[in-house]
């Protein structure tokens, strides 16, 4: 298999997250890309070392195509009335800018609990005292990506 | 990756629960990381930023401390 087979299969993951807002199943991706099983694991790998998205466990789903997660989360979007879970803060601003750039954001203070809710445009969000914290520096975010 | 309140809740956070106090970004800052990102991640062009291309995001946002340096190894 090709970089060309790796596209197209990253590219079906992605629609689907995106037409769904849920994680293909393995016979999903095996009918959307025309391959074996084994062939979509090999490719789940391949893309898995290029960051692009990591496989569940088992391989029979994706836990993560960020900034879509496969799993439920605190870190929702909501765009076209669709709705979507994301693996973290920057990644529930990722899930709409990846959908043309305006939506909404659900998320909440880790420590006070305040809901956050937010209409984004393609101007971004009015400035406000909310931050965004990460404990991994950039250099170990993939050291271990679902606790970062 | 969580979003705290303000700069004070971020504290109170970390104190509690013991864990370092990073460098934060504003949500206007936080929108640009994902412009940068995501926008074109449905796209059969898209790829991850390289290190290079990472730095370059950052500094551009405002965002220079080492901290967001994906080589860095003083963490």
């Amino acid at each position: 298999m090709d970089d060309t087979f790796d596209v197209t299969l990253r590219t079906a993951v992605y629609r689907h997250f995106a037409t769904t807002g849920q994680s293909p199943t393995l016979d999903a991706m095996r009918e959307a890309v025309g391959a074996t099983s084994e062939q979509v694991r090999d490719g789940y790998r391949r893309l898995y070392a290029k960051r692009m998205l990591l496989p569940a466990g088992d391989f029979a789903s994706i836990r993560m195509a960020p900034p879509f997660s496969g799993v439920p989360t605190q870190h929702r979007a909501t765009v076209n009335a669709a709705e979507y879970f994301a693996n973290c803060a920057w990644d529930a601003f990722g899930v709409v800018a990846a959908l043309g750039g305006t939506g909404s954001v659900l998320s909440r203070c880790e420590q006070t609990l305040e809901p956050l809710v937010l209409h984004l445009t393609p101007d971004g969000p009015p400035s406000s005292g909310w931050r965004f914290h990460c404990v991994v520096p950039a250099s170990k975010w993939w050291n271990d990506i679902v606790f970062t | 990756m969580l979003f705290f309140r303000s700069e004070e809740a971020l504290n109170d956070w970390c104190t509690a629960l013991q864990q370092p106090r990073r460098p934060t970004a504003t949500l206007p800052q936080l929108w640009q990381m994902a412009m940068a990102w995501y926008s074109n991640r449905l796209s059969p062009q898209a790829h991850r930023p390289d290190a290079s291309e990472i730095r370059q995001i950052f500094a551009r946002i405002g965002l220079t401390d080492t901290f967001w340096d994906p080589q860095a190894d003083r963490f």
